[in-house]
């Protein structure tokens, strides 16, 4: 197994940028995302012994988000969650939605945004929401691999996309957040 | 609700076929609240496509480095540990400028002693790849004030979390490694007299000094070990 950590490399490493898409939203508080993308490699080597072909980019975003699953799990911590109150108050230009008369949340988002709050509020989102949506929208992963890469429907990737970009809109809608978007 | 989210899901993801789709557009037109969850997960899409970012400069290096360490199988008495342990021995190291040339180094090291607490032979290891034999060194510090090489480089060894520098002293390099945990004694080590739990060693040509406390510092470079006591003095505090 040594002997193949060329072909090893040869085979993962044009897929290290979408791996690193994946750490930075994956990874556990208090750790790097270098860190994971280089534990993901490690493990992925391990394992290239027994790997049977198939889709090699959702093969090493499953290790990835495994990684940093069983890297949270030992350091018995959680994802940082901040609460949407504390998220209001350090986003600038916060005003409310909602009531009548409320500007649509699309209209809002759109209008602007920068990728500091959008990286805070997607931290918000319920972490199945949150990886469907690092996988497709972030990593460009297309709804078949992220279905590979996390083991279940493809059905079910593209409804917990859709409810996590709705998510995502609403709460940078509330957040305000209305400039820098080009 | 959970159905509709698969079907709209399906609908924007431009799976569904041919009829769908124009029952969709159709039903979009009269929705009101289907049409906003359309525009919202079009915003939510564009605001993710925000979040992408190209890998770090450097971090190619780095994972090709820790892959031809794990390859070289050069853990130190990996042969009796888990293979998750053996891994991570490494893990974090190198950021380093010079990756593949210093993964070359030490790939071309001879074998680990068996005992060897991982953290101190992640180390060592670490110095062994970066400085010159000793007898390249040239005549010695001298009075030369230290220069830092390169960045820091954390490493993870053992599970400990290690900070590594390496400092410049004239024709000396010198390996500082700092860790919020105590360097384990290695097999061989002399504990040594004075203030915290400090302890000296030799590795082939490589002294080792730790002075373990609150933060432990272990100094490693091709001196004498006696020599480290006051070569780590002259260097900046951790």
């Amino acid at each position: 197994m040594d002997g193949d950590h060329r072909a090893f490399l040869e085979a993962t490493l044009p897929y290290l940028d979408v791996v690193y898409q994946v750490a930075r939203h994956a990874v556990a508080g208090g750790q790097e995302p270098e860190d994971l993308v280089q534990e993901t490699y490690l493990r992925a080597y391990t394992a290239f012994g027994s790997y049977r072909g198939g889709d090699m980019r959702a093969w090493l975003a499953a290790t990835c988000l495994n990684v940093a699953r069983s890297d949270g799990r030992r350091r018995r911590r959680r994802p940082v969650e901040l609460p949407a109150v504390a998220l209001l108050d350090w986003l600038p230009g916060v005003r409310a939605v909602g009531g009548e008369g409320e500007a649509d949340v699309a209209d809002v988002v759109i209008a602007g945004l920068d990728a500091q709050a959008v990286s805070r509020c997607l931290a918000l989102l319920p972490e199945p929401q949150r990886v469907c949506i690092v996988l497709m929208d972030v990593a460009g992963y297309t709804a078949r691999e992220a279905s590979e890469a996390l083991g279940c429907p493809r059905g079910t990737v593209l409804a917990r996309v859709h409810r996590g970009r709705r998510r995502l809109a609403r709460l940078l809608a509330e957040a305000g957040v209305s400039h820098g978007w080009p | 609700m959970d159905g509709h989210d698969r079907l709209l899901g399906a609908f924007l993801a431009g799976e569904l076929g041919p009829a769908d789709t124009r029952r969709w557009d159709a039903h979009l037109l009269e929705c009101e609240q289907c049409w906003r969850a359309v525009r919202e997960d079009r915003a939510g899409r564009q605001a993710a496509h925000l979040l992408r970012q190209p890998a770090p400069p450097g971090l190619a290096d780095r994972v090709v480095f820790a892959v031809e360490v794990a390859a070289a199988g050069i853990t130190p008495g990996h042969q009796t540990r888990p293979r998750g342990r053996r891994r991570r021995w490494l893990a974090g190291a190198a950021a380093v400028a010079a990756g593949l040339a210093i993964a070359l180094a030490v790939l071309l090291l001879p074998g680990g002693r068996a005992g060897m607490p991982a953290a101190v032979a992640a180390v060592a290891r670490y110095a062994q790849a970066i400085t010159p034999p000793a007898g390249q060194q040239g005549p010695g510090t001298g009075g030369a004030a230290p220069v830092e090489v390169g960045r820091p480089v954390t490493i993870t060894a053992g599970g400990q979390q290690i900070v590594v520098r390496t400092w410049r002293l004239g024709h000396l390099e010198a390996v500082v490694a700092v860790s919020g945990r105590p360097f384990p004694m290695p097999p061989g080590a002399r504990g040594m007299s004075g203030g915290g739990m400090a302890w000296s060693a030799r590795l082939g040509k490589l002294g080792l000094y730790c002075l373990n406390g609150r933060t432990s510092e272990l100094v490693a470079a091709p001196v004498p070990a006696a020599e480290l006591p006051g070569l780590a003095a002259r260097l900046p505090p951790a």
